[in-house]
This record gives C-alpha cells, sequence and structure tokens, in this order.
C-alpha cells in the first residue's frame, strides 16, 4: 500500500506542475515583433527550386540593409496555413508571411494580422493607388488594406494559331472584345474528329474547362457575382448569376471541352493544350507554356496566340485575378524598421516574377522571362481587368460547397444537373452563415 | 499412399503459387508505376494509351530530385530520428506489453481500456495543445517532442504485444520463479527471445512510422537542414497545384528503399520458423 | 492469474508517458470543443454550443453513414484478406520471404503516395483497372467520378492495403506447432477443417488486434480520401469533414466537438467488442 501511496504522490505533483506551466503559457505573452537586432522571420510555401530563388533574393536586400534589419527566411512546403495558424496559436507568428486571397479577410477579422493601410499611404512606392484596382481590391478587407500584393496573375486565353488556320477560324486580337457567346462558337468550330500519327483517331476539343477556369469566372460571365461589395448581400441567386451558369452549363454539354473524368488521365488540364488536343486554353498569365514549348521537338511545336477573357452579359470582360500578399503579424504594425524591410524585400519581388501588381511595369515582364513578349499587349489589358471575389470571413465554406457540390455536379453530369436549384440552396446557406455573423 | 499424397501436395503447391503470384502482380503495379514514371522524361509521362515501358532509359529525374532537394541530408536526418526512437519505444512497449498480458493488479482492465482509448481521438485536435506545450518549453524546431514520447511505449504496439503474449501458456514462467527468478529477468530471458518476430514487426512499424510521418515532423521542425524526407518529398510540388512528376516519383522512390531493405531483412523472422513444440496448443 | 503489483511497475513508463504527453492535450481539447476557438483567434467560453450544432448538422450525418458505411465492408474485407494470404504464405515453400516483402508492400507507403497512385489506377479511361476490363471487353464504370462508385474505389484501395495486417498474422502463425497439423493429417482432417479447428483458436487474439485497429483506422479514414474525395460528396468520410472544419473553416471549437463524438461512437464500438472478448478469444 506505500508504494502506491507514493506513485500517486508522484503523478498528481507531476500534473501540478504541468498545469502551473501551461497557466504561464496562457498568460498572453503578447507577440513581439522580430528578435534583438531587428531580426524578422518571413514565412514562405516556396520550396526546392523556389525556395533558392527566395533566398537569393533574400540575400540581396539583407546585403543592401547593410546591417539595418535581416530577414531569415522560414519555408513552409507543406500543409502551409496548418503550420502558420499553429504558430499563431503559440504566440510565434512569423513577422511576415504569404497569404492567398482568400484568407485575408478571416485572419484580419480574427486579429492575427496588421492593417497596413496607413503604413502603405505613406511609403513612397507601396502606396495603394499605384496598384492595378482589381489586385489590391483582393487584399482589402472593410476598406482597409491588410496585404502588399507581391504579384498579380490574371486569367487570359492562350490560344492554338496552328489550329485556327486549320479550321479557317479567324484569330482574336490580343484586346478582343469577344463574347462568351463568340468564344463557345469558335470553340465549336474547333472541336473536330482528328488522327494522330500511329492512325488512332481522337477528338480535338475547343477548349477544356474541369473546375478550371473558377466557377467566379462564370458568375460573372452573366453579370452576376457570389457576394456583393458589402461583404453582406448574397448573389449567386441573381438572375445574372444564374445566367452565367447557364453559360458554364452549354460548355460543359456541348461536347467542347473534354469531360471531366477525361482531364486527368492526361495529367492536368494545361497538359490538353500543350499537346494540342485543346485549341484554347484559360490561364493565368504566369502560365509557362512558352517555356515547355520551346523544349519539345520540332514537329510538335505551335504558334501560340494571346487573346483576353471574353465580354460577360454586363457588357465587361473579366479577368479572374490569383494574387498572394504579403502579410504583417500584428504585433509588428508599430514598428517602422519592420515595414522598412518588408518594402525593399517587396520591391524584389515585383522584378521576380510575372506580374508585378503594380502599375506601369509591364515591360519588366519581357526581361523577366523575354518568350512572353508576344503577349505583353493582353497581359496589359488582363491586369486591367482583373478582378477577385468579395472574399468574407464565410469564404472557405460558401466556395467549399459551391466547388463539391455545384461545379463537380454540373462537371460529372452535365446534361441532367440541376444547378439552378443547387446555386439557390447555396444561396440560403450562405445568407444563414452571414446572419450568424451578426 | 505416400506417391499421390505427394501428387495432391504438387498440386495444392501449384495452386498457392498461381495465386501468390497474381496477388504479387496486383500489388506491385502501382510501384511499377512510380518506377516508370521516375524514368520518363515530363513529356512523355501523360501519353494516351499510357506508355508502360519508357522509350529511353531517362535518368535525369533522379539528378533533378537530388537538384532540387539534398534528398540524401533528408534521409540521413530521417534515420537519425528513427534510430532516437526505435529502441525505446520497441523495448518500452514490450515491458509495458508483458506487464498488461501476464499480471492482474487494480484497474489492470481500466487502465488497458485508457491505452485503447487513447489511439480513439483524432491526432488533429490534440496536435495544437501539444505544439504549444512544447514550444513553451522551448523545444520549437527539435526533433526532442517527436523522439521523447517515444520512450514512454506506444499504444498500438502495446497493443499488439500483449496480444501476442496472451497467447503463451501461463505455465510459462513457472518454472523460472521456481528456479528464483525474478520477472524483469523472465521477460528478458524467456519472453523476449520467444517472440523474436513479434519484436522484429514492431520495429519495422517503429522505423515506418518515422519515416512516413508529415505532419509531426512539419509542426515542430523549421530549419531546412533537420528537414526530414517526406517534408522534402512535399517540397515537389507547390501552392499553385504544379508537381514535378518525373523528380517526384524518383525521389519517391529513392525514399522507398531503405524501408524495403528494412522490410527484406525482416521477413527472414516470418518464414524461418522456430517451431516450439510444445510450447503453446 | 494471481494479483502481482509487480505487474503495475512494468506498466509504470506507459502511465507517466500518458500524464505527461497525453492527457494534458486532452485536457486542452476537452476545454476547445466548449469554446468557438479559430486557431487564430481568442478561444471563448461557450458550453455546450458546438454540441448542439453537431446534432443539427446534415454534414455530420452525412459524413458519419459515408464512413459507417465504409467500415462495415473495409474491415471484414481487410482482416479477411490479409489472413488467407498470410496462410498461403505460412506453408513451407520457395520464396514465400520474396512474397512476404512484396505482399507488405503497399503498407509501408505513405498515404499521399497511395492516393496519388490510386488516382491513376481508378482513372476511368487509362486507369489499369479500366485498361484491364476492356481487354476482356468490358465498359469500366467511372469510378471517382461515379457517386455509386466511391466506395468501391475506397474498398479496392482497401482491399490492395490490407496486407498491413500481414505481418500480425504471419508473426501468430509461426508460433503455432506442425505437429497439430501433422496429427490432424493421420486422422484425416482436410484444409478447411484444419484450418478451422487449430489455425483459428491460436489466431484469435491476433484477429482480436486487427479487429479493433481495424474500426479504429476505418473511423479515422483520412489522408488518401482527403487528396481523392468522390463525386456527389461520397468522398466526405468523418475525419475529412472534420479536417476541414478545423484547418479551412478554423472551426477548431467545432471540429474538436467532432472529434469527441467520434471518440465516444468509437470507444463504445471497442467495448462492446471487448466484452465479447471473453466468448471468442482463446488466451494461453
Amino acid at each position: 500500500m506505500n508504494h502506491f501511496k507514493k506513485i500517486r504522490i508522484i503523478i498528481i505533483s507531476m500534473i501540478f506542475v504541468l498545469i502551473l506551466s501551461a497557466c504561464s503559457t496562457g498568460s498572453g505573452k503578447s507577440n513581439a515583433c522580430g528578435q534583438s537586432g531587428n531580426k524578422f522571420v518571413f514565412a514562405t510555401w516556396a520550396a526546392g527550386e523556389e525556395l533558392k530563388e527566395f533566398n537569393e533574393i533574400v540575400d540581396r536586400v539583407n546585403k543592401n540593409a547593410d546591417g539595418e534589419y535581416t530577414i531569415e527566411t522560414l519555408s513552409i512546403p507543406s500543409d502551409y496555413y496548418i503550420k502558420i495558424s499553429t504558430m499563431i496559436a503559440s504566440k510565434k507568428t512569423p513577422d511576415f508571411f504569404w497569404m492567398t486571397q482568400e484568407l485575408i479577410s478571416k485572419y484580419s477579422k480574427l486579429g492575427a494580422i496588421a492593417d497596413l493601410t496607413d503604413l502603405m499611404e505613406n511609403s513612397e512606392h507601396l502606396k495603394p493607388e499605384g496598384f492595378y484596382e482589381g489586385v489590391i481590391a483582393s487584399a482589402t478587407y472593410e476598406d482597409k488594406h491588410y496585404g502588399i500584393p507581391w504579384i498579380a496573375n490574371p486569367l487570359m486565353v492562350y490560344y492554338n494559331k496552328d489550329l485556327f488556320d486549320e479550321a479557317g477560324v479567324q484569330y482574336p486580337s490580343p484586346t478582343d472584345n469577344w463574347t462568351w457567346e463568340d468564344f463557345i462558337s469558335v470553340a465549336k468550330k474547333l472541336t473536330t474528329e482528328k488522327k494522330d500519327i500511329n492512325g488512332n483517331k481522337y477528338r480535338q476539343y475547343g477548349t477544356v474547362v474541369d473546375g478550371w477556369p473558377n466557377i467566379e469566372t462564370f458568375f460573372w460571365a452573366g453579370g452576376g457575382d457570389i457576394i456583393a461589395e458589402n461583404g453582406e448581400d448574397i448573389l449567386l441567386d441573381s438572375e445574372e448569376s444564374l445566367k452565367g451558369l447557364d453559360i458554364l452549363n452549354e460548355i460543359l454539354s456541348s461536347n467542347i471541352t473534354p469531360s471531366y473524368s477525361e482531364v486527368s488521365s492526361l495529367g492536368s488540364n494545361n497538359v490538353w493544350f500543350e499537346k494540342q488536343r485543346a485549341a484554347m486554353f484559360m490561364g493565368g498569365i504566369q502560365d509557362n507554356f512558352e517555356e515547355k514549348l520551346a523544349k519539345l521537338p520540332a514537329e510538335e511545336k505551335f504558334e501560340i496566340g494571346y487573346a483576353p477573357m471574353p465580354v460577360g452579359l454586363d457588357g465587361e470582360a473579366h479577368a479572374f485575378d490569383w494574387t498572394a500578399s504579403t502579410v504583417m503579424a500584428k504585433g509588428c504594425s508599430d514598428n517602422e524598421t519592420a515595414f522598412k524591410a518588408l518594402e525593399d524585400l517587396t520591391l524584389e519581388f515585383f522584378k521576380w516574377k510575372i506580374a508585378s501588381p503594380l502599375e506601369g511595369q509591364v515591360d519588366q515582364i519581357a526581361e523577366i522571362d523575354p518568350l512572353k513578349e508576344p503577349a505583353l499587349e493582353t497581359i496589359q489589358h488582363a491586369l486591367q481587368i482583373a478582378r477577385s471575389a468579395n472574399y468574407v470571413p464565410e469564404w472557405n465554406e460558401i466556395n467549399n460547397r459551391l466547388w463539391v457540390e455545384l461545379y463537380t455536379g454540373m462537371l460529372n453530369d452535365p446534361d441532367k444537373y440541376d444547378y439552378r436549384a443547387k446555386a439557390k440552396e447555396i444561396a440560403k446557406y450562405s445568407r444563414d452563415l452571414i446572419e450568424k455573423r451578426k | 499412399m505416400k506417391k499421390s499424397e505427394s501428387k495432391w501436395r504438387n498440386i495444392q503447391k501449384g495452386y498457392i503459387y498461381t495465386f501468390l503470384t497474381l496477388g504479387s502482380v496486383v500489388m506491385l503495379l502501382p510501384f511499377f508505376w512510380m518506377i516508370s514514371t521516375a524514368l520518363k522524361p515530363d513529356s512523355d509521362i501523360f501519353t494516351v494509351p499510357i506508355k508502360w515501358i519508357p522509350s529511353v532509359l531517362y535518368l535525369d529525374n533522379f539528378q533533378r530530385a537530388t537538384e532540387v532537394i539534398p534528398i540524401f541530408r533528408y534521409m540521413f536526418n530521417t534515420f537519425l530520428l528513427a534510430f532516437l526512437k526505435i529502441f525505446g519505444e520497441v523495448f518500452i512497449s514490450g515491458l509495458v506489453a508483458y506487464g498488461f498480458a501476464r499480471f492482474n493488479f487494480r484497474f489492470k482492465n481500466t487502465l488497458f481500456m485508457v491505452l485503447l482509448a487513447t489511439m480513439m481521438l483524432p491526432y488533429e485536435v490534440t496536435m495544437i495543445p501539444s505544439f504549444i506545450i512544447w514550444s513553451s518549453l522551448g523545444f520549437a524546431d527539435s526533433y526532442v517532442p517527436l523522439s521523447l514520447p517515444a520512450y514512454f511505449g506506444s499504444a498500438s504496439f502495446i497493443f499488439f504485444l500483449k496480444m501476442y503474449f496472451e497467447t503463451f501458456p501461463k505455465e510459462l514462467e513457472e518454472s523460472a520463479i521456481i528456479d528464483g527468478a525474478n520477472y524483469f529477468e523472465i521477460f528478458i530471458r524467456i519472453f523476449i527471445p520467444l517472440s523474436k518476430a513479434a519484436f522484429i514487426t514492431i520495429g519495422l512499424w517503429s522505423f515506418m512510422g518515422t519515416w512516413n510521418d508529415l505532419l509531426g515532423q512539419l509542426i515542430y521542425i523549421n530549419t531546412p537542414e533537420k528537414y526530414t524526407i517526406q517534408l522534402g518529398l512535399a517540397s515537389f510540388s507547390n501552392m499553385t497545384g504544379e508537381t514535378l512528376w518525373g523528380p517526384l516519383m524518383a525521389a519517391s522512390f529513392l525514399a522507398l528503399i531503405p524501408v524495403i531493405i528494412f522490410l527484406l531483412f525482416a521477413q527472414r523472422y516470418f518464414t524461418d520458423g522456430i517451431k516450439m513444440s510444445g510450447v503453446k496448443g | 492469474m494471481p494479483k502481482q503489483r509487480v505487474g503495475f511497475y512494468f506498466i509504470l513508463p506507459w502511465l507517466i508517458g500518458l500524464i505527461v504527453f497525453t492527457i494534458f492535450p486532452m485536457l486542452a481539447a476537452l476545454y476547445i470543443s466548449l469554446t468557438d476557438w479559430s486557431i487564430i483567434g481568442t478561444p471563448n467560453f461557450i458550453g455546450f454550443e458546438n454540441f448542439k450544432a453537431v446534432f443539427q448538422d446534415d454534414m455530420f450525418y452525412t459524413s458519419l453513414f459515408i464512413t459507417v458505411r465504409y467500415a462495415l465492408f473495409a474491415i471484414p474485407l481487410t482482416i479477411g484478406t490479409a489472413f488467407v494470404v498470410a496462410i498461403l504464405l505460412n506453408n513451407k515453400i520457395k520464396g514465400s520471404g520474396i512474397f512476404t516483402t512484396i505482399y507488405y508492400m503497399p503498407a509501408i507507403v505513405s498515404g499521399v503516395a497511395v492516393a496519388i497512385v490510386f488516382k491513376w489506377v481508378l482513372d476511368p479511361n487509362y486507369g489499369v483497372i479500366n485498361s484491364i476490363l476492356a481487354i476482356f471487353k468490358i465498359d469500366g464504370p467511372n469510378w471517382l467520378y461515379d457517386p455509386n462508385w466511391v466506395l468501391p474505389s475506397y474498398l479496392v484501395m482497401a482491399v490492395w492495403g490490407a496486407s498491413g495486417g500481414l505481418l500480425t498474422y504471419l508473426v501468430g502463425l509461426k508460433d503455432i506447432p506442425r505437429e497439430l497439423y501433422e496429427s490432424s493429417d493421420i486422422d484425416g482432417a482436410n484444409f478447411m477443417r484444419k484450418v478451422w479447428h487449430i489455425t483459428m483458436p491460436m489466431m484469435t487474439p491476433i484477429i482480436f488486434y486487427n479487429m479493433i485497429m481495424g474500426l479504429i483506422a476505418a473511423f479515422r479514414k483520412f489522408t488518401d480520401a482527403y487528396i481523392l474525395g468522390g463525386a456527389g460528396n461520397e468522398g466526405t468520410f468523418y475525419m475529412v469533414y472534420l479536417y476541414d472544419q478545423a484547418f479551412s473553416f478554423y472551426n477548431m471549437g467545432y471540429a474538436t466537438a467532432l472529434a469527441w463524438i467520434l471518440f465516444i461512437i468509437i470507444l463504445s464500438l471497442t467495448i462492446i467488442i471487448n466484452v465479447t472478448k471473453k466468448y471468442w478469444v482463446h488466451t494461453g
């Protein structure tokens, strides 16, 4: 009995010690910015080769800073947001980190990232007005800027000039005002049966739609949207949005795109364009088709043409823009050196990839990738019509249902799926979510 | 009598071989695809119809794999972590299993239920509180949180060894007790030698657990020099969804080799049987 | 067995580890389930609101149904497959070592790799299965793209990976003395009788182990389902839904409540199986 008593005492005292240590961590030691000597941690999802380029840029910036500050890279190769949110929960938020546009509203609402509006407006090179309108909007929540976009990647249409010639179809111009109706009729003309070098029959499609472009593109095509700019009104069951879904449905059921289950058999959607089995592809301005084609043997190469995204039923063209921003930890907002470090690094990012989100830097693109020179006119146009959805904190829940239920429902069964009913169902769900917010 | 008996035996063996070989093809097919992809240049990977055997042996992917990540360094790190864990985990799990299997003590059944219960709560919801505790004790970016708990046994290993130890007859310890041995000696000198295959199995599982763990290692390791192999493999696909298939398959295949070697080493213990007649049954 | 305190000392390392490493995060998880914690925000105590919400959540029932249905098929399938393979491998045939390695290989690959590979294997147009079916002029199904074929898709993956339990059966089979089989041969027993009367009783503890582990694994199925999904929400297993709630929607409090409910379900089923243990598990 003595033994058991001893052990019981040891166990209870261990629990006691643990509770004590936990309480001390819970006592809100708030996150100081950086470490002594102005060392700032910059978290990124870059890994492998991208990380090497990233580190080169950081080294360059650190060298120029000449001791005023040092930026340290933290690479997170997988499950990026799980690690970031875990670090935030343990009060070790990285001083700066990359963030994609749909999460900025959530992180800012929950108080994890700093409001950069004043810092940006008072800066020399990062004034909000200097960015493309659609791009800066994606890093803005409730009229405050929480992220500094460092790249803009809006959509445009890549097309295969050789296949257009074969079918006798006229090229769209680099800044064409063609509508979705035009797009669909062109795609129909480019869909035909062909034979490959071995004599096997295959089908050449006008375009590829397999979940990409995203569903926002089609809501906009009808003149609608998912949620209004005020962040409260759900629009996805409006007549305009539903007409946009009609356009998507027409594409999916007219056999001008490979079926959903067929697309991944070639790996991914872009491969269809590269292997000349789809004549048009809606891809980001960054997509490196030119680079890939340059590596192909002569008989597989073709000439790429560029055109903008089609004009929607509201009379305007919209290009979905994928933008990554850098955000700053809440604790850093008063630290001027921190913002200076961020600014210096961001200016280097602008020269790194396609495309810089600042207006007037389109010519830089030809320096970064000379192969993109023929596309510059269309790229400029795409940046000007860049647009993203109005992200609200409930975005992920709504988008998840839009994808899993609405979009894949349409993809798997284009002829029979009742997408209008599903859109209305998801609209109601979204309204309930927004109600709960209040 | 004996001739027809051995003929029947041979027919039986024939059936078994056929079935096993067919099954082997099924089991290996995905691995064959992995190697096949690793040996193709990017443009050949997704062709229609699928090219099973690459037209040219393209070894570049293996080189690219080592350029994208320092794969051998990462494998070494993972070995290090695995070795830190394996002996503690296997031996202590054995001790604990022995206690549960061969003795009766107060609350034994309840405690065993608790042990099973610890496997039922998803790791995802205890992961962040665990991390907060470790990190506040100063162990962020370290192998300690990943290896120290191993020295206190692992629930699924304890469970398996307990069931295994329960198959031994109760009388096994009796003669040793009469000779004056204590229970610890009995465990070391009698139970461990009789359970070689079981311990090898646990050892393999421990190694595999370390080798294949991604999320745990992701949360607790920051500096790239300390990366383990799974973190390295994750570097082949990025946030925008682009994957370098060729190098990834090459790297994945390289990463499999140590585990396969361990497995080849381990399987000897299952097939050379030490048939202990009279011990069981 | 007589009561012996010595046993308690043997399990002490585990007990200490339990208290130091496990109990505390579990208590934290209990508290979190009573809050609206979003990981990156501050937690606010909301009592049993999460649990109430779970029982009104359609996705809870859907994902639970999908998981239970999968478990009902997968558990017997995987145990049966592994057991049969183990019995076959246990014969003194040449090359059983190589076969053992080959059959165990599916278990050594990480969940992510399995998902990637099976995305191709189950490809409706050019995947392995449908290509082979095409040789026999059968039009293969759309697998993961057809809501009715999502469950079979995951069962195919389960059978392929069933050999995870293979080693445990081999370990047990090894110990069955050859004489038992030989003497029953003399009595004229055929293969099936031998398996039922000799092999099975000695294997029951190991089967018990695999049953419980299989139950836990089936209910906690996650990695491949998260990557592959399945048409019409059919691939949304319970853990996939939980993970989304925790890390995509940042409803960690709600997700933790889901976790505790899963915990209770698995625990109850395990206790039931444990109660039946004395009726069919044969111990030395």
